[in-house]
């Protein structure tokens, strides 16, 4: 028996009035009209909650694009989930800010692209910057915890101890400098976002420097890029082993990106139980435990710690879901990691594509 | 930033609060939850943001009827550190 799902992501709408490059949507977005009703959404947090899931993940898209947040939250806490919310900040007026709280949200993540107006408008395609500034000073008067998602690439890295120091004027109590991850749109844009090796080294040492600086009052969380590491990342704790994601149309994924991977059949909680969809549905038995994996990662001791990477990864870089992960350094394929990473260094100035809208 | 000091008055960080687990007692906070039993239940149970650690630390003494309240000083002090530094308490 499979253990039960600790987190939900709840993809609650594709809709958002950004268009970020690196963005990690899928390309085909699910329209406003397709999306799960609030009942549906309540009855999915009353059924995960009795799976054993503790967190819910309120995401998009821009979760604030929805009307029924309010309600949603308070589905989710009456459900008796710890409720977070990550979002860009804009469809969050000051006014709506204190109701999602009241609703009991316990957890906020801001995004920002930029320390620099100018800069994030760039990489969002829109404007929001200083109103973000504005939302982050009302969220530091209310009871919840607060981080701050900062999303570096190679357009931004060149001042990264700027936007350190720029969100540390914000007092979070969390931090999380996200390398970009190459799925959706981002993998649209990769050559423009994969950094350079100093860019690395030197983003690495800033974020250290902080989390000494800083400790006991933001926590710095900060991983390497799986682009730039010796073995892959353990994609979502592995497959259907402790998170699930549902899409804003109903869909159960394992994770953000398994709508890529072609012949599986992804079921809907329009149709299934969370429960039979968790333990017995076939997208989710597919790369769950060892038997699915090829070498090197069937005799390699380091399996129960990455479970084989990401499938999803695996299948957009190889064109195979059952291989290696290719940023894996043993991956047969892993060659086409450095030629993305010799492509990258070679990029000059971006034309990239923005994150389409979807109504 | 320090251990805390004698008169601190350690509580829940914003965002992390009680909730039951598996019939068990856990501590929610943003990327999970803590397990918190024995010493470290009785501990956090008394860091409501108006004992101070004087107080919490004499509590716990005549709890356990130990004649080394120092020693009960520094176990409590580098414990709320540690969780300091997880954003899960403040003081």
């Amino acid at each position: 028996m499979t253990p039960n799902p600790l987190a939900l992501i709840a993809e609650i709408t594709h809709r958002c009035p950004l268009h970020c490059v690196y963005c990690s949507n899928p390309v085909q977005m699910v329209a406003k009209q397709a999306e799960l009703a609030t009942e549906e959404w309540v009855r999915v947090l009353q059924e995960v909650s009795r799976l054993g899931v503790l967190h819910v993940h309120l995401t998009g898209g821009e979760p604030a694009a929805r009307a029924d947040l309010e309600e949603l939250i308070a589905g989710a806490r009456k459900a008796g989930l710890y409720t977070n919310l990550i979002t860009s900040g804009l469809g969050i007026s000051e006014t709506r800010l204190p109701k999602l709280v009241d609703a009991g949200l316990d957890h906020i993540q801001l995004s920002f692209q930029d320390s620099r107006d100018g800069p994030a408008q760039w990489i969002a395609g829109a404007k929001g910057h200083t109103y973000k500034i504005v939302l982050a000073e009302i969220i530091r008067q209310l009871p919840l915890a607060f981080t701050v998602n900062l999303v570096v690439h190679r357009q931004n890295l060149d001042h990264i101890e700027e936007m350190i120091e720029f969100i540390e004027q914000l007092q979070p109590e969390r931090i999380e400098i996200a390398h970009t991850q190459y799925y959706g749109w981002a993998l649209r844009n990769r050559e423009y976002l994969v950094p350079t090796p100093e860019q690395l080294d030197r983003c690495t040492r800033a974020a250290e420097d902080a989390q000494t600086r800083l400790a006991g009052k933001t926590r710095i969380d900060y991983v390497v890029p799986d682009y730039y590491a010796r073995y892959p990342k353990a994609c979502m704790g592995g497959w259907g082993r402790r998170t699930l994601l549902i899409d804003p149309s109903g869909r159960a994924l394992p994770c953000h990106a398994a709508g890529v991977i072609p012949d599986i059949q992804f079921d809907s909680v329009r149709e299934h139980s969370l429960e039979h969809i968790w333990q017995e549905s076939a997208a989710f038995k597919m790369f769950r435990g060892h038997d699915w994996m090829p070498e090197p990662c069937k005799s390699c001791d380091r399996k129960e710690q990455d479970f084989g990477g990401c499938r999803c990864q695996a299948f957009l870089v190889t064109g195979d879901a059952t291989a290696t992960d290719p940023v894996c350094s043993l991956s047969p394929d892993h060659h086409l990691i450095e030629i993305a990473r010799a492509a990258a260094a070679a990029a000059e100035q971006p034309a990239w594509s923005y994150r389409t809208s979807v109504e | 930033m320090a251990a805390p000091l004698p008169d601190s008055q350690p509580r829940l960080a914003p965002g992390c609060r009680w909730a039951t687990h598996a019939e068990k007692p856990v501590v929610l906070y943003p990327e999970g939850m803590i397990r918190v039993q024995g010493t470290g239940q009785n501990i956090l149970e008394l860091c409501d943001g108006e004992r101070t650690i004087q107080q919490i630390v004499a509590t716990l003494a005549e709890k356990y009827a130990a004649s080394e309240p120092d020693k009960i000083m520094d176990d409590v002090c580098s414990f709320l550190e540690g969780l300091r530094n997880k954003r899960i308490v403040d003081y």
